[in-house]
C-alpha cells in the first residue's frame, strides 16, 4: 500500500509499524555448513531489525560527535551500506554516497570537496580508506562495514551498533539536507547534487504504482545512483517490499533463480543484452525460455538512466514481461515521469510524477516540484545556471502532450547547430538509425560542417546473418534513413568502430 | 584451462573455436559487451566451482589473461 512520507525517517518508522516482522532484505552470505564446507546461504533482515540497526548507527554517530558532519558511504550494495546510509541521514548528518568504481585519487578528491568527516567503507575498498587517511585531512573517523578490517585505524560498524540501544528518535525536518550525490556526468567535472529529506522521500512515495506489500524485487544497479537508492531502496521499503541484493553483475542470472524476484530496475544496456539472449532462443517455446531465464513469477522491468528504444518492449512482451520506461535525473531525486503497468505509452517516458510540474522553454523541458534539488554543493554559478525561480532546467529537449505524457527529443548541450542555423538533435538521428538490428551503438556529431555517424556494429549479428561487408550494409541503413530525412538532418559521413564506445560508470557513452 | 574457456566463449559470441587465441581480446576481437562478459564469468564460476573477484575481473582483457587468472583459483 502506498503511504506518503516527507522524510526518510518517516518512511522507516511507518514501514516498520506496518511490516515489522516481514523481511526487508535478503542477501547471500558464505558460511560453513554442518560438515564444515563453506556454502552460500540466504540471510534475511526484517523491517524491525533494519529500523533498530539504523537507530543504533545514528546513536553511534552522535556518540562520535558526527551528527552535524558529512559522512560518506563507499562500497557496493549491501545490508551494511543501507544501514549506514539510513543511520546517517536519520541522525541529522548528511550522507555522501560514492561510486565504488572510481579510482582512489578521484574518491579522495570527492571526499575533500564534500568536506567529509567520517568515511564508512566496504572492505573491498580498504585501499581507498588507507589512501584517504593521508589524502583527506578533514577526515576524523573511518568505519569498516566488515567485522575486521585491513585498515587498523578503522572502527567497526557492527561493534559501534552493538554498543548502542535502539530508540534513537531524532526527527529530521523535510527541508533538512539529507544527501550530497555526485553526478557522474558524461562531460565536465562531477557536481554534488544537494537533496533534502523531502526531495528524496516524496519522490519515492508520491506515486501509487499499485505494488502489493511483500513484492520480491532484486536490486542490481549501483546503489550510489539516485535511481537505485530512491526507487529500489526507499520506494521498496515504503511499500513493504522484500529487497534482494544482487552481489555482482556476474551473477544476475544465478541470483534471479535464487531470489525469484517479480520486478527488477535496469539500465538500457542490460535490457539490450537480455533481449539478444531472448532473440537467440526465439525458436523455443516462450514459456520455457521465460521459466529458464527469469522464472515463472517474473513480470516487470523498470528502465531508467538512459533512453531505451521502445522496440524492445515487444521482444519482452512475448515472454509476458512488461517494460516500464521512466525518466529522471539526480537533480530531481531522481524520477520526473514514468510509465505504469496499466498506463504504458510507447515512445513516451510516461506521465509526470504527481509532485512535478513541467513546461517547455525554447524547446527545453523545465520541471518544478518537491523533488527539485537545493542546488550544487559549493557551485553557485552552476546552480544559478540550472535553477531559475524553483524551476530545474533539465537540459533535455522535450515536451508534455495534452494527455500529460512526457516525450524527449534530445539533449540541449548535444545540439548540432548547422551553418544555416538549423538545430539538430543527434539523439533523434541516433534513435532512428539505432533501430536497425546491426547497429549496436551509435554516436552522431558534427564533423567539419556535416553530420557524421560513428557506429559500433553488432558483429555477432553480422556473422549470424552472414553479412560479409559490414560497412557497406551500414551505409545502406544510412541511405535508407537519409531518404526519409530532410536535407539538413542527413548523415554524410560514416565511421565504423571495431570496439564498443568508452562508457562512464553508469554505462552511458562518453560523448566527447 | 584455455580449452575449457573456449568451450564456454562460443556459447556467448559467434566465433569459431579455432579463431580464439590466447591474445584474443574479449571486447575488441570477440565482440563481447561488458554485460555479456560479466554474465560469462558468472557461468564460469558455476562450471568450475570457483569464486571470481569482481575487482580482478575488471582487469582481464584477453582470453589468455582470463585462463591464467582462473588457474590461480
Amino acid at each position: 500500500m502506498n503511504v506518503e512520507s516527507s522524510t526518510i525517517r518517516e518512511i522507516i518508522v511507518k514501514s516498520e509499524a506496518a511490516y515489522g516482522s516481514q523481511d526487508a532484505f535478503r542477501f547471500k552470505v558464505k558460511r560453513a555448513d554442518e560438515s564444515g564446507k563453506r556454502a552460500v546461504q540466504i540471510e534475511n533482515k526484517t523491517y524491525t531489525q533494519l529500523k533498530n540497526d539504523t537507530e543504533c548507527f545514528s546513536a553511534a554517530l552522535e556518540a562520535l560527535g558526527q551528527t552535524k558532519g558529512h559522512t560518506a558511504v563507499l562500497g557496493t550494495t549491501s545490508y551494511e551500506w543501507v544501514v549506514a546510509y539510513l543511520g546517517i541521514v536519520n541522525s541529522g548528518s548528511v550522507a555522501v554516497p560514492l561510486d565504488a568504481q572510481l579510482p582512489s585519487e578521484d574518491l579522495c578528491e570527492l571526499l575533500n570537496r564534500a568536506e567529509v568527516t567520517t568515511l564508512v567503507f566496504d572492505e573491498s575498498k580498504a585501499a581507498v580508506a588507507q589512501d584517504a587517511l593521508q589524502a583527506c585531512p578533514g577526515l576524523k573517523y573511518e568505519i569498516a562495514m566488515s567485522e575486521e578490517s585491513a585498515v587498523s585505524e578503522a572502527l567497526s560498524l557492527w561493534k559501534l551498533i552493538g554498543e548502542q540501544q535502539p530508540g534513537y528518535a531524532y526527527e529530521p525536518q523535510p527541508e533538512e539536507l539529507a544527501t550530497i550525490m555526485f553526478t557522474s556526468g558524461t562531460t565536465g567535472k562531477s557536481k554534488g547534487v544537494m537533496l533534502s529529506h523531502r526531495n528524496l522521500a516524496e519522490n519515492a512515495t508520491c506515486l501509487d504504482m499499485k505494488i502489493e506489500p511483500g513484492t520480491v524485487i532484486m536490486s542490481v544497479l549501483p546503489i550510489h545512483h539516485a535511481y537505485c537508492l530512491s526507487m529500489d531502496i526507499l520506494k521498496g521499503l515504503s511499500l513493504g517490499s522484500v529487497i534482494c541484493i544482487n552481489d555482482s553483475l556476474m551473477r544476475v542470472a544465478k541470483n534471479i533463480k535464487l531470489f525469484e524476484p517479480t520486478m527488477i530496475l535496469m539500465v538500457p544496456l542490460m535490457i539490450e543484452t537480455l533481449a539478444k539472449k531472448l532473440e537467440e532462443a526465439a525458436w523455443m517455446p516462450a514459456g520455457l525460455v521465460k521459466a529458464k531465464v527469469f522464472g515463472k513469477q517474473f513480470h516487470t522491468i523498470c528502465s531508467g538512466g538512459a533512453y531505451l528504444n521502445p522496440a524492445y518492449y515487444d521482444t519482452f512482451a512475448r515472454y509476458g514481461i512488461t517494460i516500464l520506461q521512466g525518466y529522471g535525473m539526480t537533480e530531481c531525486a531522481p524520477v520526473i515521469s514514468t510509465n505504469l503497468s496499466w498506463d504504458n505509452r510507447k515512445g513516451s517516458v510516461g506521465k509526470l510524477m504527481p509532485n512535478c510540474e513541467a513546461k517547455t522553454v525554447d524547446e527545453e523541458l523545465w520541471v518544478t516540484g518537491s523533488s527539485v534539488m537545493q542546488g550544487y554543493y559549493h557551485m553557485p554559478e552552476e546552480t544559478a545556471a540550472t535553477l531559475e525561480d524553483g524551476w530545474l532546467k533539465t537540459g533535455d529537449l522535450g515536451y508534455v502532450d495534452e494527455d500529460g505524457y512526457v516525450y524527449l527529443t534530445g539533449r540541449k548541450k548535444n545540439l548540432i547547430i548547422t551553418p544555416n542555423g538549423e538545430n539538430i538533435s543527434p539523439e533523434e538521428i541516433e534513435n532512428k538509425i539505432g533501430e536497425a538490428r546491426l547497429v549496436q551503438e551509435i554516436l552522431v556529431r558534427d564533423s567539419e560542417g556535416v553530420i557524421e555517424a560513428e557506429i559500433f556494429p553488432d558483429y555477432e549479428y553480422a556473422t549470424k546473418k552472414k553479412i560479409k561487408d559490414v560497412p557497406a550494409k551500414l551505409q545502406e541503413i544510412i541511405d535508407e534513413y537519409n531518404q526519409g530525412a530532410p536535407l539538413y538532418k542527413r548523415v554524410f559521413k560514416l565511421k565504423v568502430r571495431d570496439v564498443e564506445f568508452e562508457k562512464n560508470t553508469t554505462k552511458k557513452i562518453k560523448r566527447f | 584451462m584455455f580449452e575449457k574457456l573456449v568451450d564456454i566463449i562460443v556459447n556467448y559470441v559467434e566465433v569459431e573455436k579455432e579463431d580464439i587465441k590466447p591474445e584474443s581480446r574479449f571486447m575488441e576481437d570477440l565482440g563481447f559487451t561488458s554485460f555479456d562478459f560479466m554474465s560469462m564469468l558468472g557461468e564460469i564460476e558455476d562450471e568450475l566451482d570457483v569464486e571470481i573477484e569482481q575487482e580482478k575481473a575488471a582487469d582481464i582483457r584477453t582470453v589468455g589473461e582470463a585462463a591464467a587468472y582462473l588457474e590461480t583459483l
